[in-house]
């Protein structure tokens, strides 16, 4: 095992000196003189066609500048990647409620909301379409846009992954499962609500603050939507207060409003979002209905598995496309098949609208494959763990995608680790002889694979860059943002690893797309190998430049040379501190900064015939949850957590188990509670009083581990982390649920009437709060 | 109206409407964004502050009602030299920060417990911590960061 | 241009005369945990708030005489640390506990929590256990009424415009009585109620129930006592088959007061278990459930 200095250590995060001190500036914080506050006026109509929109009652309003509407934006402000569907405000239709239709610039927050209040928007309501089970009926409402292909327009899309047949082969199996499970949708719930500050510069331009992920994107979004090029449109990430998949699309559209608004108005503009406008505006985590059927020998090998669902991308398409395909590569699980066919299709409806969560499509079909795999085991009589043994991937594999694993396969060391530490036999026995009283113990697993990176969604590859300062200060670069992830300090380990030198010497900047390179989206738990890979060539460049000064310096040859902590050393001459060096390669005229660019590996995807090299590689994982029960009232007590997971190489261990406990924290509450219930089109819950996500009294005690199986690709051998951490929880949960009262919860959440009747209650829903909240807070 | 009370250990006296809550009086009148905003409604802590030394949510505390008492905000949390005290190195080494937003709450209510109860369990620095929600970290470092400097504060005072 | 005034009122006298004040319409502040919450989803109702939170009476808990007096100004944490309160009135210190988390504790009162009267309100299934008496004061002297009878319907109460609660009083309980409080929420803190109940009560020197009292929360509009049940169980001889009927009795009865609505599958099954469990409690067992 290669010893690092810095690589896999303790280490503190980069950013966290000024979070702790409550200095960190998030965009909310930020003031300006003469800055304007901005409001949106939002639909309170799921469907409906925009009749009248009048909004020069508002600029009478005192306090209030300025108004705008998708006729302030080039092209109606249309954008939206893959398909360009979304507005940056409403143009002709609403399709949600919390729809953006118009902005209003104010002196106060208070003048703003009066401003909204005094706009003349007057709503012809649609025919709804609520239910993505009939979103492809005939006279179905329209809610996608007309397509000329003869589709549906509520078709958004079909993922197929094929081997062979299973429903010929289901036939031959001794025991086959034939179960639907479904999930509903998730709100992200980062604490730190959307936001956006536009200041508008003396050529013409705009610098857009914007609490987001991948600033490149919302640039490119504002250029093309205010007609500007790129030298006038600059986008800075301030700290943002949390993600987790959510802060694109939506908060594209508060960057394209702020910003229209600064040019409108010559002055600063910032957008705060209340919780309620977060929860009602933005895009969630869509809900899949699966029908799965797998079938196995009586000896426990697995044989066919035929996965069919809809998933429902709600009124736009968003990043449904790539969610619903990233779904479609994991529909099976991490094992083996002689048959195998995915089918997804996805759908508009106008149930508020999906996009990024982490796990990106994974965490839904996991929770439906992870309970069929225990389902499968339960059936054969055999224990959850051996079953899943017996039938996982490994090195040598051919996934059912028909790619050969030829590294860097950990689950099979997972699962054993994961048996371990939970003391799962003793449990499983213990728990099968226990005696019928109203609390029920129950320990349950579940497993995980998921591909690293964009995979074949796309070009994938980062640039980094690193320069060394007249005062030796040594900084980098990267166009991929650390919402809290802790991927910048994932970057100084690595460039302080190559360069050898003290990580406090290092600084970061934040994204900036003025001085950072696109390195694409800062998405699919990519940070570490894209960023990481390309900030280790470009320390790799830097390395070479003062290697060659040292050699110099020295007066010896490169391989003379070694390092004694930071110190260089030469065959003769006493060891010089790395400051002579770097001064030296100063003097020599030598370039201090560098830059280094990694692509991934080639990969490539047949989206017809559901075939091909999906991603480079994969992340796996196994996970095992203890819960006690309580049969009369329903309630689930997750009394134990065990975790193991192979991200290859931990780079920033104290950054990779809060990812590893965080996913989990996500992945509990999706199990137990988390539902953002859409009734009639209206969410049911829209503050944190009704939408609950678990408390620290909530959590478990995590116990948690890594098995490095190295990937030869990865900086380090680094693969990722951050989705995969949730993605199997909420399957682990429902599995020691089952265990712990021998009845399966098939639709997500395991909430109380669920655990406790077996079925779902269902709840007349109510428009009143979204619609009061709309006019109000 | 004037609002006149004593915020981290300094008096002051600010001309604020009476309609707005303490978190908005920190932020928009004072300019101590420290304490964040993000529910509004109590439920998770984003805003906490010590009022009297007692832990409080600062949206719902009526901006004029600190007139005459304490207020202690992240801002007044910290070593004798300014830098971070030891319950914030050890949310630092603890790797108890994520995202970071919850963080000022969360430590503003660890010094809560702490001042009430110096030798927490893990399961009361749970307790105590219920109303500060966090969405990145699951509380796991969290706890071990408070806990931890229990522990520390325990053995400097023997 | 503010929306509202605010007014600190000094004493009793004081608020009162304040939210007598004509020309406004006044509505007392205590810890503020319901109003601003109500504030984001509800047009302004007030013109002024009228805080009492430092009248010392209203904070104050004492024993005196037999009867245990609460401030209506006292908050939960108060509650929870109370001496008295945990000596005579366990339940209700347990059903402090289990109300939002320790800052929502810090501030919410037991004169907020009654007059707010929502139907899951925390601490007032132990209050009508207790058959606590609250006390108010208006322009035109003093007047008392049950806990029980003040709160009519959901977030409506008896109390009248001007009209300010300024403490409640209960009896002390025999020193005998056993009191339990159960309470499901769908998370473990900072939880609304799904269902409660609270239950107080003691034996007689054979071995019988002498005296029950059964109040659930978010069972039906307000939280009354359930009579009937009292009744069947009073003068019996605890077992478990008593208790299933006791049980089986509540759920009857909330059905006949809520009819069935979407949640009775659910509630029908969880009413029977916690009261079954409370009663299990504090007849068959040591009372440490809760």
């Amino acid at each position: 095992m290669t010893e690092y200095q810095y690589i896999g250590k303790p280490a503190q995060r980069v950013d966290a000196l000024e979070k702790v001190m409550g200095k960190a500036k998030y965009v909310g914080d930020m003031t300006l003189p003469g800055m304007l506050y901005g409001r949106t006026l939002r639909s309170d109509l799921p469907h409906a066609r925009i009749k009248k929109l009048d909004v020069s009652p508002a600029l009478k309003v005192p306090g209030v500048v300025a108004v705008i509407t998708s006729e302030d934006f080039t092209d109606h402000g249309v954008f939206g990647f893959p398909i360009s569907d979304l507005y940056m405000l409403a143009y002709e239709k609403v399709r949600y409620v919390g729809e953006g239709i118009a902005t209003v610039a104010a002196e106060t927050p208070e003048a703003a909301i009066e401003g909204v209040k005094a706009i003349v928007c007057e709503l012809e309501p649609l025919p709804v379409l609520l239910d993505m089970d009939h979103a492809l009926d005939p006279d179905a409402p329209q809610v996608g846009p007309t397509r000329s292909d003869g589709k549906h327009p509520n078709f958004l899309g079909h993922y197929p992954v094929y081997k062979g047949n299973p429903e010929e082969l289901l036939k031959e199996c001794d025991v086959v499962v034939d179960q639907r499970y479904e999930t509903v949708m998730q709100e992200h719930a980062y604490i730190e609500t959307e936001g956006g500050l536009a200041i508008p510069t003396a050529e013409g331009g705009v610098v857009v603050y914007l609490s987001c992920q991948s600033p490149f994107i919302p640039r490119g979004h504002i250029c093309r939507v205010l007609s500007l090029p790129e030298g006038k449109v600059r986008v800075i990430v301030p700290p943002v207060g949390g993600s987790f998949g959510g802060k694109d699309d939506l908060n594209y559209q508060t960057g394209g409003q702020v910003a229209a608004l600064a040019l409108k108005t010559g002055r600063p503009v910032r957008i705060t979002f209340s919780r309620e406008e977060s929860i009602l505006a933005s895009y969630k985590r869509g809900a899949m209905r699966m029908h799965i059927r797998l079938g196995a020998d009586k000896d426990g090998t697995l044989r066919a598995c035929q996965f069919k669902s809809t998933y429902d991308s709600g009124a736009y398409s968003s990043q449904s496309p790539f969610t619903s395909w990233r779904a479609s590569i994991h529909a099976m699980g991490a094992y083996r098949y002689d048959a195998c066919t995915v089918d997804i299709n996805t759908v508009y409806t106008n149930q508020g609208y999906a996009g990024a969560y982490r796990g990106f499509g994974n965490t839904e079909v996991c929770s439906g494959i992870e309970q069929a795999i225990d389902e499968m085991a339960e059936a054969l009589n055999m224990d959850p763990i051996d079953f899943r043994l017996k039938n996982c991937l490994r090195v040598g594999d051919v996934t059912p995608h028909g790619q050969k694993l030829t590294e860097s396969v950990g689950l099979t060391d997972c699962l054993l680790a994961v048996r371990k530490m939970s003391d799962w036999d003793r449990k499983r026995k213990e728990f099968a002889a226990q005696s019928a009283t109203d609390k029920r113990r129950g320990i349950g697993v579940a497993a995980l694979f998921h591909g690293t990176s964009l995979g074949a969604e796309g070009i994938d590859e980062a640039t980094g860059t690193i320069e060394i300062h007249d005062d030796n200060l040594v900084t980098l670069t990267s166009g991929l943002t650390d919402y809290g992830t802790g991927s910048r300090t994932v970057y100084t380990l690595i460039a302080a690893e190559v360069l050898g030198i003290d990580p406090g010497r290092i600084r970061i900047h934040r994204p900036d797309t003025n001085t950072a390179i696109d390195s694409g989206p800062t998405v699919a738990s990519r940070a570490t190998m894209l960023g990481g890979n390309a900030t280790k060539v470009a320390a790799l460049n830097l390395l070479q430049i003062l290697d060659w000064a040292a050699a110099d310096l020295l007066h010896c040859d490169l391989h003379q040379l070694h390092r004694v902590g930071e110190k260089y050393v030469g065959p003769s001459e006493e060891p010089v501190p790395w400051e002579a060096v770097v001064e030296h390669a100063r003097e020599m005229g030598l370039v201090l900064s560098a830059h280094g660019k990694w692509s991934a590996p080639k990969i490539q995807w047949d989206e017809e015939h559901g075939t091909g090299v999906p991603y480079f590689a994969y992340h796996f994982g196994a996970q095992v949850a203890e819960v006690v029960v309580d049969l009369k009232t329903g309630a689930t007590d997750v009394v134990g957590f065990w975790a193991v997971h192979d991200s290859g190489k931990v780079i920033f261990p104290q950054g990779a188990y809060g990812q590893l406990y965080g996913g989990i924290s996500h992945g509990l509450g999706y199990a137990l509670y988390e539902d953002l219930d859409f009734q009639d089109g209206y969410p049911q819950s829209i503050n944190f009083d009704q939408y609950l996500i678990p408390t620290s009294v909530d959590m478990p005690e995590i116990q948690a581990g890594f098995v490095e199986a190295l990937y030869s690709q990865g900086p380090y051998g680094a693969k990722n982390i951050a989705e995969p951490a949730m993605v199997p929880t909420a399957p682990t949960i429902l599995n020691a649920i089952a265990n712990a009262t021998g009845r399966r919860i098939r639709k997500l959440p395991a909430n109380l009437e669920r655990v406790m009747l077996g079925r779902v209650l269902n709840k007349k829903g109510s428009p009143v709060s979204c619609k009061v909240a709309l006019k109000i807070s | 109206m004037l609002i006149k009370f004593t915020l981290n250990n300094q008096p002051v006296a600010v001309e604020a409407p009476p309609d707005i809550t303490l978190l908005a009086l920190l932020r928009d009148y004072l300019k101590l964004t420290g304490t964040k905003e993000a529910c509004e409604v109590g439920e998770c802590g984003a805003c906490s502050v010590l009022l009297d030394g007692n832990l409080v949510n600062s949206c719902l505390i009526a901006a004029p009602s600190v007139m005459g008492r304490e207020v202690v905000t992240i801002e007044g949390i910290h070593d004798a030299d300014g830098g971070p005290n030891d319950m914030q190195r050890n949310f630092i080494s603890y790797g108890a920060v994520q995202c970071g937003y919850c963080i000022p709450g969360m430590v503003v209510a660890g010094e809560a417990l702490l001042s009430k109860n110096p030798h927490p369990t893990r399961e009361e620095i749970r307790v105590a911590l219920a109303g500060n929600l966090c969405r990145c970290t699951g509380y796991m470092q969290i706890v071990d960061a408070i806990e931890a400097t229990a522990s520390e504060r325990a053995k400097k005072s023997q | 241009m503010s929306k509202y005034e605010y007014a600190i009122a000094q004493t009793i006298d004081d608020a009162v005369r304040l939210l007598n004040e004509p020309g406004k319409r006044n509505v007392v502040l205590a810890g503020g945990t319901d109003i601003f919450v109500a504030l984001r989803v509800n047009p302004l109702w007030f013109d002024r708030l009228v805080d009492v939170g430092r009248v010392p009476e209203m904070r104050q808990i004492r024993e005196d005489a037999g009867l245990v007096s609460i401030g209506a100004a006292v908050n939960f944490t108060q509650a929870v640390e109370s001496p008295i309160l945990q000596k005579r009135a366990p339940f209700l210190v347990e059903a402090c506990k289990t109300i939002g988390g320790p800052a929502i504790r810090n501030c919410g009162t037991f004169g907020g929590n009654v007059a707010n009267a929502a139907a899951c309100a925390d601490s007032l299934p132990a209050l009508v256990c207790l058959e606590t008496v609250a006390h108010l004061r208006s322009a035109k002297g003093e007047r008392r009424i049950r806990v029980e009878e003040l709160v009519t319907a959901p977030h409506e109460t008896q109390i009248e415009p001007g009209e300010l609660i300024t403490h409640f009083t209960f009896a002390v309980p025999p020193q005998d009585a056993r009191s339990c409080f159960i309470k499901i929420g769908r998370r473990k803190a900072q939880s609304i109620s799904r269902l409660s109940i609270a239950v107080i009560g003691n034996l007689d020197r054979n071995g019988k129930i002498e005296t029950v009292r059964i109040c659930p929360g978010a069972a039906v509009a307000t939280p009354v006592r359930f009579r009937n049940v009292e009744q069947m169980l009073t003068g019996q001889k605890p077992s478990k088959e008593l208790f299933a009927s006791a049980g089986d009795q509540l759920v009857a009865e909330m059905i006949k007061s809520t009819g069935q609505r979407w949640s009775t599958p659910y509630k029908e099954v969880a009413l029977k278990a916690i009261a079954e469990r409370a009663l299990s409690n504090i007849f068959l067992q040591d009372g440490s459930l809760c």
